[in-house]
């Protein structure tokens, strides 16, 4: 009778045992899962959505993360605020994901924040906000580190970095290659642009003194409003004060519409430098028949290998994946490897804190140059670690082409005058 | 400087004035005959730049037929889903005729922005001149003086239309008074169909001429119904004489802020002066009780 008693008991104690570890076990298998939300309609998130599903099915082809496969859920936030909070809740609560990637503007990002604070404790996750622009986020970090620990942005345009880093590079750009001595200033009316205009207390003065301390004079200034249609007063003016280069520091005005009144006005010999937007996709040499040719532009959308998965990266997105990589789309692929390194390097996505003070340190290839985030303040290293090239539309046969003109290392064509171009 | 900002304003209040005054034209002519305020006249904008477009891409036709197969289908567009779809049915209950109108352009929006979003690099090819040329020190580009002097002849047209012809005549009737119109035996339908099909002729050559310099994009249309909409209610609504004035004075305000202060403010300041002009002229600048 003992010995039967006992001999239950031992059935009963390997029975637990073997149904904890077969729990363990499949709590160790089980896919690791991300949520992406984006705005479905638009083409930046689709890229960005196309550019995360192709680092999933990547890593998962590689053995996924500490060997525990990845699973992408996706999200259409229809560019809705109330829908993203009740997406980010459902990602967060009832799916369980470990990283929300937001793949679309910053208001989205805001709101995923401030929803992910108050869900952190119950449910740990990390969140990306991947084509948010601004300093909106990073700010939240800095003031409030406790609670929004878990926010991290990857998009080139955080103020500082303009200000400190691609102020400096652009004067330098603008003397060697343009041989400027003399600048045109032009802001788009918008809140990124708002620390360019007036400077960041305690971190620089605006962008006109720093071109002036980097031994640019700016003879011209003024902001565009974003509905604008006209600018040929503005060019008539700027040809007028003898600038030599025209800085452009916008990305949402009616770029096609300043291209092409730049091309019939006085200063359409002068550089037109542009920061971002439609000047730096591929439709801008069609959307502007050809006027856009001799403006340059930052730009990510080139076929130059700054990494090696820089090439790579562009076709399997187009070939496979059927989408353009257009912005947000680099670093939101980027960004899922950078997560992908720090979680093997904090042993799995377990524990969360371990999890975050890797996402700190953490430094990995990426499509454009090194992804890694500031330990403080959680926006992606800039410049010289994550490289966005500034490019010049050029001829290539009867078609146009953006061409790296700078960073030297990454150069594939000489800067010309837009007159000689024209020639 | 003075005497080169001077100048300026000049030439381009000129040239605004009268690429303005091709952008209202059809949608005054609406207001001044069928007496209705057009929510959906961007329409006629998305569909001659996207209509020409899809019908070069899609039906590999060249640009002159396929303007002319677009200005058949524009035309078709306003007689059919406007006129028969939505204001003959509503002319009374214009609450439902204007959410329509508006639905009907923003449907027409969200199309084109579907079928050729920004990435496929809609462009429309009727640069007439490329080029600069000055007028005593002020520089303009060929394609805008020639958008200017289209606006000009095309409004000559219409006007010498109104004037000299007896649909004119017919119609002048019909915008001051339907009634007595219809009792002479005006055949008043036949007028608002003819009315209709005019209206969308000056848009359609206005985004062609426009194109070169001008953003074609899905979302295009929203703001030239405002250009059209501000130079309308400024001149008095549906009166050509004072569509005329109003463009002018609205290109005058465009260039003097452009030149004189900063351009972002220009829309701005064209609104303040229309909202005081509507203060303290009721109606606009001309009565709107007549076409002309």
């Amino acid at each position: 009778m003992n010995r039967k008693k006992s001999g239950v008991v031992v059935s009963v104690v390997l029975f637990f045992v073997l149904a904890c570890s077969t729990g363990a076990m499949a709590q160790t298998s089980a896919p690791i899962k991300i949520g992406f939300m984006g705005n479905l309609s638009a083409a930046f998130s689709l890229s960005a959505k196309g550019a995360a599903q192709m680092a999933v099915d990547e890593m998962n082809s590689a053995g996924g993360i500490a060997g525990r496969p990845l699973e992408l859920i996706v999200e259409d936030t229809k560019g809705e605020i109330p829908k993203a909070v009740e997406l980010y809740k459902k990602l967060v609560m009832t799916d369980k994901v470990s990283a929300v990637v937001i793949g679309e503007k910053v208001e989205m990002a805001v709101a995923g924040m401030e929803i992910g604070a108050e869900l952190f404790r119950e449910f740990p996750h990390i969140m990306f906000s991947t084509i948010g622009s601004g300093d909106v986020i990073w700010h939240h970090v800095r003031d409030n580190y406790e609670k929004y620990k878990f926010g991290f942005q990857t998009y080139y345009s955080v103020s500082t970095n303009y200000l400190n880093i691609w102020g400096p590079l652009n004067a330098q750009v603008f003397k060697e290659l343009a041989g400027a001595k003399k600048v045109a200033l032009v802001y788009e009316d918008m809140e990124w642009t708002k620390p360019l205009r007036k400077g960041l207390k305690d971190v620089s003065p605006p962008l006109k003194e720093v071109y002036a301390q980097n031994g640019l004079k700016v003879v011209y200034e003024t902001t565009l409003s974003t509905d604008q249609k006209m600018f040929t007063s503005v060019f008539e003016e700027i040809a007028a004060m003898e600038a030599d280069v025209i800085d452009a520091t916008v990305g949402y005005i009616d770029e096609g519409a300043l291209i092409k009144q730049w091309e019939q006005s006085s200063a359409r010999d002068l550089p037109l430098y542009i920061w971002g937007g439609l000047a730096g996709m591929p439709p801008a040499w069609k959307v502007t028949e050809g006027k856009c040719l001799g403006v340059l532009v930052g730009s990510s959308m080139i076929r130059v290998p700054i990494t090696e998965k820089t090439i790579p990266f562009m076709d399997n997105l187009m070939g496979k994946y059927k989408v353009g990589p257009i912005f947000g789309s680099h670093t939101t692929y980027d960004t899922l490897y950078g997560f992908k390194k720090a979680a093997e390097n904090a042993g799995g996505v377990g524990n969360i804190e371990a999890l975050i003070k890797s996402l700190e340190n953490v430094e990995e290839v990426a499509v454009l140059g090194t992804i890694g985030w500031d330990a403080k303040l959680h926006y992606n290293l800039p410049y010289p670690k994550y490289v966005t090239p500034i490019v010049q539309w050029q001829k290539e046969g009867d078609q146009g082409a953006m061409k790296v003109i700078f960073p030297a290392e990454y150069a594939n064509a000489k800067y010309m005058p837009p007159a000689e171009l024209r020639k | 400087m003075l005497a080169y900002k001077l100048q300026s304003v000049l030439v381009y209040a000129f040239v605004w004035g009268s690429i303005y005054l091709l952008i209202s034209l059809g949608f005054s002519l609406i207001c001044g005959v069928l007496r209705i305020f057009h929510l959906g006249y961007g329409v006629t904008f998305v569909l001659a730049a996207y209509g020409t477009w899809a019908l070069m891409h899609e039906l590999q036709l060249g640009l002159w037929p396929a303007i002319g197969l677009m200005f058949v289908v524009q035309i078709a567009f306003a007689l059919l889903v406007f006129y028969k779809g939505i204001f003959q049915r509503y002319l009374e209950q214009e609450e439902i005729l204007l959410t329509l109108s508006m639905l009907v352009f923003l449907a027409v929006t969200h199309l084109a922005n579907y079928s050729y979003p920004v990435t496929a690099g809609v462009s429309i090819p009727t640069t007439i001149i490329d080029g600069t040329f000055k007028i005593g020190k002020v520089r303009l580009s060929y394609q805008m003086l020639f958008a200017a002097l289209t606006g000009i002849g095309v409004t000559l047209v219409f006007v010498w239309m109104f004037l000299k012809t007896r649909v004119g005549l017919i119609i002048r009737a019909m915008s001051q008074d339907i009634q007595a119109s219809r009792l002479m035996g005006a055949d008043v339908s036949r007028m608002y169909f003819l009315a209709m099909a005019l209206s969308v002729i000056p848009p359609t050559i206005c985004v062609l001429m426009i194109a070169p310099f001008w953003s074609v994009d899905p979302l295009m249309g929203a703001p030239l119904l405002t250009t059209a909409m501000l130079v309308s209610i400024l001149g008095g609504l549906g009166n050509l004489k004072g569509s005329i004035v109003a463009s002018y004075l609205i290109g005058f305000i465009h260039a003097f802020i452009s030149f004189f202060y900063v351009s972002r403010f220009m829309g701005f300041a064209a609104l303040v002066i229309t909202l005081l002009v509507m203060i303290f002229k009721r109606g606009g600048l001309y009565p709107g009780e007549t076409i002309w």
